[in-house]
């Protein structure tokens, strides 16, 4: 039973990384209707860049987010206005493919700049545990989880109390009735794009601490990731929260009863199963397709 | 234009015969055979990819999922039977297509985004129980096959020639399905999937099809490509790297074309070697190609064959003789519209809600056959909906739709389309990339297996095809794309696909809306030639002139309902239809409506 409890709080635990890591993928889609598959591999960069940031300079990993999140909002800027803003008139399926280059692309510079090495960063608390009772926790994955559930909370008041966040919600349910009440609508497509990477640079800092990295790991971020967004319903924050904490859990019973190595399968068959049996996910809406627009 | 087949022909022949001849000219180079094994290879898988992406529309960047499938089913089989891995082979593909088959059947109702998540999932699934299904596969060590029996000096003759008869293969199927019905289905799914269903095509059953042709061969491929390594282990057989190269191969050359894959295959194996000789560092390879990838998806989005068409066609263009005339009215006025007769279409209590909003309320009606019934009512009333529950784009949430007696309520759209239920379009919804005629004889009357395999233009379906745009009077703008009409010609043709499909009942959404006087006046004459024909027909219409003298009887929709049915004239002066138009105290007036 001990076990059982424990396990279950290390998914939820997990679950609440996830949920800040699935965040960005969420809007990005949900705004701008781009399935950014290149989010695992700006992820696993946000995360080497820390490995750097607390090997060379000594900053604490999950504390160095204050200097990869703003960082990863550049690159995420950058990215749009030098690719995804030249296609948006193309299909749907060209902006996918675009963005799997990009995601090949930072792998391969990943590669030449880091090498194909697995990478940790390990901080004094790295090994060490919080007891309560016969319960064993991690501190890094305590205090990473804590860091995300503040990052979130802090991603959720930007979208419903301010302006900019207003108009990012008002696009993505209808972008030209946002154009004609006045919001503009490529700027709000370029800061939902470098708001949604910037969620990389935190996440990718706490990553850090918690998983070991190297360059060709984001292909298994993005399948968590792809994993989350659809069980919640994508385009839907609320969503991708529930779903980082069920899938938390799940890999993490997954991992301790069956074995690690079909942890992640939990991820892939979670996808085809939610996409065949209700692709709007649980918290997202059905709306009606049949308006032309 | 004949002197540029003539000359394609010849440069196709000139390197076919060149490929069969390499390897028997330089018989000790093996290691330009292995480079030109792997572009056959790469050809094969991205032409596979192209009949799923280019013609169906579907992206994968999963593909090169079945070429692990295959080896592995080759190297498996092989390894317990003794038998030849090259004979074996073809049951690679066989394992590829069941997949494939599978899997199409499962992502029917997935749509663009969803099918692209579910094609990386595939791949990484597959990957993971290569590498832990350890008792079966040998998990992370891999599977060895036996050395090839035959004399070392001619190793990879054998290998050579049976990839490149499979991308003859490959090239002649996607050629095959690019001339036949079935391809057409493909190409207008591809280019609008309801409109497709509306028009008879049976998708799902076109999407399970397209996806096993994509994938078999490739299994294939995957089991001769085992043998040639002689090793294969799941990082790479399912290998991420393979579905870049392919799609960049395919996007080079041309998505969507039959040479385009081949063309681009060769295009990029020189890029593969030199990255892979360049440096050992594996992160170049991917950077390169990385980059290949999003430059050509920015700036050669169609491709080399498609680009260099284009700028053949600016550069020769051609006038199309056009006359201004009437539509052709061949049959005399003598035959008068018949009585309208027996309830054609009935709609009992229909109701859809979205959300909170009932957009069609307990709505009833009939059609009358020989008739021609008129569909009025303010914005918003449900007109648009309704005629989307009947044809089923839109599924009904209560109430019955029965037509000709049959309830089709529960049926799907390509199945009331075979009864003989047409309908247009507010919005037109051509296939704009497909020809005027090619657009014309996409609807399908029935769906049957061996049709698929007939040839997509041609035989009687074309010739009557251009009957009916004769009487349209589009015929000299058959072979246009229909993108290029203005939007009254698109009017038309849509019009005249509907009729390929032998309606007994035509739904027109708006046939008058958004076209000038003079085409309104054809459009109606042409709508009333077809009525005396014996096509029945229900329009919505908010050109009330054109009602008023078109239709009889005038039903009046508001409010999800349908609230007045009558006569124009009385239509005209029922308090109850003022007061939806024009608000409530209206109706004391009695005035007519003028709209």
């Amino acid at each position: 039973m001990t076990h059982a409890t424990e396990t279950l709080i290390l998914g939820l635990l997990a679950g609440g990384v996830y949920a800040l890591l699935a965040s960005g993928l969420t809007l990005i889609f949900g705004v701008m209707g781009i399935i950014n598959v290149a989010q695992g591999a700006l992820l696993v960069l946000a995360g080497l860049l820390t490995f750097e940031l607390w090997r060379r300079l000594g900053l604490d990993p999950i504390a160095a987010a204050v200097v990869t999140t703003p960082l990863m909002f550049a690159v995420g800027w950058a990215i749009y206005r030098l690719f995804v803003a030249r296609i948006r008139t193309a299909p749907v399926s060209m902006g996918v493919l675009l963005m799997f280059a990009l995601a090949i692309t930072i792998e391969g510079a990943m590669g030449l700049v880091w090498k194909n090495v697995f990478r940790s960063v390990t901080p004094g608390y790295f090994s060490q545990s919080f007891h309560l009772g016969a319960l064993f926790f991690p501190k890094a994955q305590v205090f990473g989880c804590l860091a995300a559930a503040v990052v979130l909370a802090g991603l959720w008041l930007l979208l419903t109390r301010t302006w900019a966040g207003r108009a990012i919600r008002a696009a993505s349910q209808n972008p030209q009735g946002s154009a004609l009440v006045g919001v503009d609508i490529r700027g709000v497509a370029a800061l939902t794009f470098a708001i949604g990477v910037a969620t990389t640079g935190a996440g990718g800092s706490i990553l850090s601490v918690l998983y070991t990295l190297f360059p060709a790991s984001h292909y298994l971020w993005i399948s968590r990731l792809l994993g989350i967004v659809v069980l919640g319903g994508m385009g839907s924050l609320p969503g991708a929260v529930t779903g980082a904490l069920i899938l938390g859990v799940a890999e993490a019973f997954t991992a301790t009863y069956v074995s690690t190595r079909w942890a992640t399968v939990v991820f892939y068959v979670v996808i085809l199963a939610i996409l065949l049996v209700r692709p709007q996910g649980l918290m997202g809406s059905r709306l009606r397709g049949d308006v032309v627009t | 234009m004949k002197g540029v087949t003539g000359l394609r022909r010849a440069a196709i022949a000139l390197g076919g015969l060149a490929l069969v001849a390499y390897p028997l000219v330089r018989l000790d180079d093996a290691y330009g055979q292995s480079v030109l094994i792997f572009a056959f290879l790469l050809a094969v898988m991205a032409g596979g990819w192209n009949i799923m992406a280019g013609f169906t529309g579907y992206v994968s960047i999963g593909q090169s999922a079945f070429l692990g499938i295959g080896a592995y089913t080759v190297a498996l089989l092989s390894l317990r039977t003794g038998l030849s891995p090259l004979l074996l082979a073809p049951v690679g593909g066989v394992a590829a297509a069941l997949v494939a088959a599978v899997l199409g059947a499962t992502v029917m109702r997935a749509r663009e985004h969803a099918f692209v998540i579910i094609t990386i999932a595939l791949l990484f699934l597959f990957q993971t129980l290569a590498l832990n299904l350890e008792g079966i596969t040998g998990g992370s060590n891999g599977l060895t096959l036996p050395l090839p029996t035959w004399d070392r000096d001619i190793q990879n003759l054998p290998f050579y020639y049976a990839m490149l008869a499979l991308l003859a293969l490959s090239v002649l199927l996607s050629w095959w399905i690019r001339r036949t019905k079935f391809g057409m289905g493909l190409i207008a799914i591809r280019e609008d999937e309801d409109k497709a269903a509306a028009i008879g095509v049976r998708t799902p059953a076109y999407k399970v099809l397209s996806f096993v042709a994509s994938a078999v061969l490739i299994g294939v491929a995957g089991g001769v490509y085992a043998y040639f390594l002689t090793f294969i282990d799941p990082r790479g057989m399912f290998d991420i790297l393979a579905s870049v190269q392919l799609v960049l191969a395919a996007l080079v050359g041309g998505r969507g074309t039959i040479w385009g894959p081949v063309l681009g295959a060769f295009a990029v194996v020189p890029l593969n070697e030199v990255t892979n000789n360049l440096a050992a560092a594996e992160g170049l390879h991917l950077f390169a190609f990385g980059l290949a990838l999003g430059a050509v998806v920015m700036f050669l989005p169609h491709g080399l064959i498609p680009t260099v068409q284009a700028w053949w066609e600016r550069r020769h263009e051609r006038q199309v003789p056009w006359e201004r005339r009437r539509p052709a009215t061949t049959v005399e006025r003598a035959a008068t519209a018949a009585e309208p007769g027996r309830a054609l279409l009935e709609v009992d209590g229909l109701a859809k809600r979205f959300g909170g909003v009932a957009a069609v309320d307990v709505c009833s009606f009939a059609v009358r056959e020989g008739g021609l019934t008129g569909l009025i009512g303010p914005n918003g009333s449900g007109k648009t909906t309704t005629f989307n529950l009947v044809t089923g784009m839109v599924r009904c949430d209560s109430g019955s739709i029965r037509f000709d007696g049959r309830r089709v309520d529960r049926m799907l759209p390509w199945e009331r389309a075979h009864l003989g239920l047409g309908r247009t379009f507010q919005v037109t919804r051509l296939f704009p990339r497909m020809t005027v005629l090619e657009n014309l004889v996409a609807p399908l009357r029935r769906f049957s297996w061996p049709n698929l395999a007939a040839d997509a233009v041609g035989g009687p379906e074309a010739q009557r095809a251009e009957e009916l745009l004769d009487l349209v009077g589009l015929l000299p703008l058959a072979a246009h794309p229909a993108g290029q009409l203005s939007f009254g010609q698109q009017k038309l043709a849509e019009l005249a696909q509907v009729l390929m499909l032998e309606p007994r009942l035509v739904l027109l959404d708006e046939p008058a809306g958004g076209v000038n006087p003079g085409m309104i006046q054809r459009i109606a004459e042409l709508i009333l030639e077809l009525n005396r024909r014996g096509i029945t027909f229900l329009i919505v219409e908010h050109n009330m002139p054109m009602v008023l003298e078109l239709c009889d009887p005038i039903l009046v929709m508001a409010r999800g309902r349908v609230i007045a049915e009558g006569p124009p004239g009385a239509i005209q002066r029922d308090p109850v239809v003022l007061d939806a138009y024009l608000g409530e105290g209206w109706g004391t007036t009695s005035a007519p409506v003028e709209v």
